[in-house]
């Protein structure tokens, strides 16, 4: 362990680590991305969700620097598991041997107070620290004058003023990285009362003992005060309880409050120094961003503007991205196409058109989805709006037992979980979050929209009901209904079962508005699209290979004199999947289904819209001819002459659909969303179960109460 | 940090979420969970602070110097305040 020797330095080979921490809404994301660029690294810390992105530049003159960017900290208290991660990898103690050489703390300059607090915490730790004084422009324009150097003389570390969303200050700052990493490291610039100081030092002294260096341990001992939880970072240290309590006792005794000491004495510090450094004008005035909010936070208006927000990323996610979608399929199947020619007919020609470039494909084609949400919730995200739209959908989504931020994912679903899932990170709280990931699914998403589509055209006729609206219409309005209910419920099950605990407190800072950075849009929806491709893609294009042999084999001989079309459907009926499906036939037979749907409802398993194209092989039809489809369905009929499929069977079958999870895409990134390796698996196997329970119940239940009241 | 001459004054205090809108307070005590606690002071919420409520819905908001904060019904009840704009009146 190296936490008790000095600040470490780069050895010639090796690069200057540095650690970037700030609040949120600094601007710390779009400066660590103005350092960086595209030259990023996305993982989780060990054993938790939280995401740890790491970047790299190099110096004009060679030198390099590796970047990490910890999770946005009000403070180094460690409330949050954003906090605890900071902390223990500032102080080595996350398991990763990342030790950094710079802490580089982003601090915006218009709430130098706030900002401060935190800073002072990591000035203690005994590591070199540059400040970068970010939104210094805004600042001044509110009309905040910060004098830099008083600063730099009352904190006793490099403070660099920035514009990261301009890029302004970014050279200067890289080299102050250099310049502090020679300096000694800062030391706490202000005293505790002496009674404090007395109480305090045997606990101080102990943590020494426990392998902390002085800075830390006096950092440690005075923010303990107002923690009680065990922490990990601090568990080797013996009778580490025992000697707090003493600690809080002897405070106590001296007429003092323990909990109040870090802010009292830190605040206390800040306020001197704000004195000496910071002239404000005349405050009082009404901020452009208060005009914004007598709007965006009306009681009639605030739900109107979002309404409209929310509408316009719905359908950009659901129509702007089909165009790019259909584009991506077109090439896709053109060049599986060009690739193939050359191949005789046969297995091999099969596998690359029919497995690896429709695997391809099937990553592929949601790139454009990742791509348009991830650019409106970055967007939403760095203007400040995604604050105020957690604040109004929180009194709503409390009700279920979630926070409002987990509106946005659950919206995204409708379009596709896949980027629905992704984005249930920006939930702070790691129980809120798994339980939007596990109802995500159950939003009616655009791959459902076909096998609906195909069913209700089939089987409901279009009666009209109200003008505008007919029982087809109201059949697809009632799926996305029951659909939203169920991941309402589901959610508010999952918080009072396995996913329990108290719904944390709203508690939300509700940052001033700005225009968002669009170089660190561009690298944030890259990073999301790439992340999507290395993770979830791998697994789907392997699974697509799978599915497509269990369809493949084992080879029957055909019929060479039979049309195309039914070639492949005796081809299928002996396959693997084929033979899956005559195995569960009595298992959906209660829900009035035939092996045929049996075995669509498995293929359907790659992708939901696959369930389409696999009837229209089965009924020989092919997936072009909708039409043809429809009507050989309407027309097919069981052994015993009955209709094989009757509305009642089809609404059933739709039923299915809104709750199976037939998506093997969603069930990657469930896994790997929901912390990879075996937990992921767990809670995706969990998200599988539930779902399919779920529908198999609500499809017999539909079938069999449909029966009952007489329907067919 | 105190409001001059509040001594001679009868000390009044109250929860946050009945502070009047728009009228300065200075925090007196915070009483909540843990982690919540922490969380307000790192924000600027802490004992001695000034605040004022900006608006009042299902949740608070309150200005910290000069950050606007969103607070939950049931923390605001939790916040002791001492109003500054009534010595005035």
């Amino acid at each position: 362990m190296t936490a008790t020797a000095g600040p470490e330095r780069p050895t010639a080979t090796e690069p200057l680590r540095v650690a970037i921490i700030g609040n949120p809404n600094t601007g710390k994301t779009t400066l660590f991305n103005a350092l960086t660029g595209l030259r990023q690294r996305v993982g989780n810390f060990a054993g938790v969700t939280v995401e740890r992105v790491e970047g790299a530049f190099r110096m004009p003159d060679g030198r390099r620097v590796a970047v990490l960017d910890l999770p946005g900290s009000y403070s180094l208290s460690a409330g949050s598991p954003d906090e605890r991660i900071a902390l223990e990898v500032l102080l080595d103690r996350d398991g990763q041997h990342w030790r950094p050489h710079v802490v580089l703390v982003v601090v915006d300059a218009c709430h130098l107070e706030r900002n401060l607090f935190l800073a002072s915490q990591v000035c203690e730790l005994g590591l070199p620290v540059v400040i970068a004084l970010n939104q210094f422009d805004m600042a001044a324009e509110q009309g905040i004058t910060i004098d830099v150097p008083e600063l730099i003389h009352a904190i006793g570390v490099p403070v660099v003023p920035t514009v990261a969303s301009r890029g302004e200050g970014i050279e200067p700052l890289k080299k102050a990285l250099f310049t502090a990493a020679e300096l000694p490291p800062p030391a706490r610039r202000f005293t505790l009362p002496p009674e404090i100081e007395a109480s305090l030092a045997p606990l101080v002294t102990h943590l020494e003992r426990g392998g902390l260096a002085r800075g830390p341990a006096e950092m440690e001992a005075l923010r303990l005060l107002g923690v009680r939880r065990g922490e990990k970072h601090l568990a080797h240290i013996p009778d580490l309880a025992r000697e707090l309590d003493a600690a809080r006792d002897a405070i106590r005794a001296v007429g003092h409050t323990p909990e109040r000491e870090e802010s009292e004495a830190r605040y206390g510090w800040i306020g001197e120094v704000m004195q000496r450094t910071v002239r404000r004008r005349a405050a009082g005035t009404e901020t452009t961003s208060d005009r914004v909010d007598a709007v965006v936070l009306h009681r009639l208006g605030g739900p109107l503007v979002f309404l409209a927000i929310m509408a316009l990323v719905f359908q950009a996610v659901f129509s702007w991205a089909a165009p790019m979608q259909d584009a991506i399929e077109a090439v896709i199947h053109w060049l599986g196409a060009l690739v193939a020619a050359p191949l005789p007919e046969g297995d091999l020609k099969s596998l690359v058109v029919d497995g690896v470039f429709a695997g391809v494909g099937s990553v592929l084609v949601f790139l454009p989805q990742i791509a348009i949400l991830f650019a409106f919730i970055g967007v939403l995200e760095q203007s400040g709006y995604m604050a105020r739209a957690a604040f109004l959908m929180d009194r709503v989504m409390r009700r279920v037992g979630l926070h409002g931020k987990s509106f946005i994912p659950m919206l995204s679903g409708y379009a596709c979980a896949v980027p629905g899932i992704m984005a249930t990170r920006t939930i702070d709280d790691q129980q809120e979050r798994l339980a939007t990931i596990m109802v995500v699914p159950l939003m009616s998403c655009s791959a459902r929209l076909p096998v609906y589509t195909l069913l209700i055209a089939t089987f409901v006729p279009a009666l009209p009901l109200l003008p505008g609206l007919d029982l087809q219409g109201a059949t697809m309005l009632a799926m996305y209904l029951l659909g939203t209910v169920a991941a309402l419920a589901v959610a508010a099950l999952f918080r009072k079962t396995l996913l329990r605990g108290p719904v944390r407190p709203m508690l939300l800072e509700l940052p001033a508005y700005r225009w968002p950075s669009p170089q660190s849009l561009w690298v944030s929806v890259w990073q999301r699209c790439l992340l999507f491709l290395r993770r979830a893609g791998t697994v789907i294009l392997a699974l697509s290979i799978v599915l497509w042999a269990l369809a493949t084999y084992p080879k029957t001989a055909v019929d060479p004199s039979l049309p195309v079309e039914a070639q492949h459907e005796q081809q299928l009926a002996h396959s693997a999947l084929g033979g899956f499906g005559h195995a569960i036939e009595p298992a959906v037979r209660p829900l009035g289904y035939d092996w045929k749907i049996g075995v669509s409802i498995v293929a359907s398993f790659a992708a939901r819209e696959v369930f389409v194209s696999t009837m229209g092989t089965i009924y020989g039809v092919g997936a072009e001819d909708d039409a043809a489809l429809q009507d050989r369905l309407r027309r097919e009929t069981r052994a015993d002459g009955a209709p094989a499929y009757t509305p009642l069977v089809a609404v059933g079958l739709m039923v299915f659909y809104v709750f199976a999870l037939m998506c093997m895409s969603t069930i990657a990134v469930t896994i790997r969303e929901a912390g990879g390796g075996r937990l992921g698996w767990k809670w995706a196997g969990i998200q599988f179960a539930y779902m399919l329970a779920l529908a198999y119940g609500a499809a017999w239940l539909t079938v069999t109460a449909g029966r009952a009241l007489g329907f067919a | 940090m105190t409001a001059p001459n509040s001594r001679e004054l009868p000390v009044c205090t109250c929860p946050l979420v009945d502070s009047e809108t728009g009228s300065a307070a200075t925090v007196v005590a915070i009483e909540c969970g843990e982690s919540e606690a922490c969380r307000l002071r790192a924000l600027g919420l802490y004992e001695g602070a000034q605040v004022s409520v900006v608006g009042k819905r299902h949740c608070l908001l309150v200005d910290v110097s000069g950050t606007r904060l969103a607070l939950g019904a049931d923390l605001a009840e939790g916040i002791t305040v001492r109003p500054q704009g009534r010595i005035a009146s």
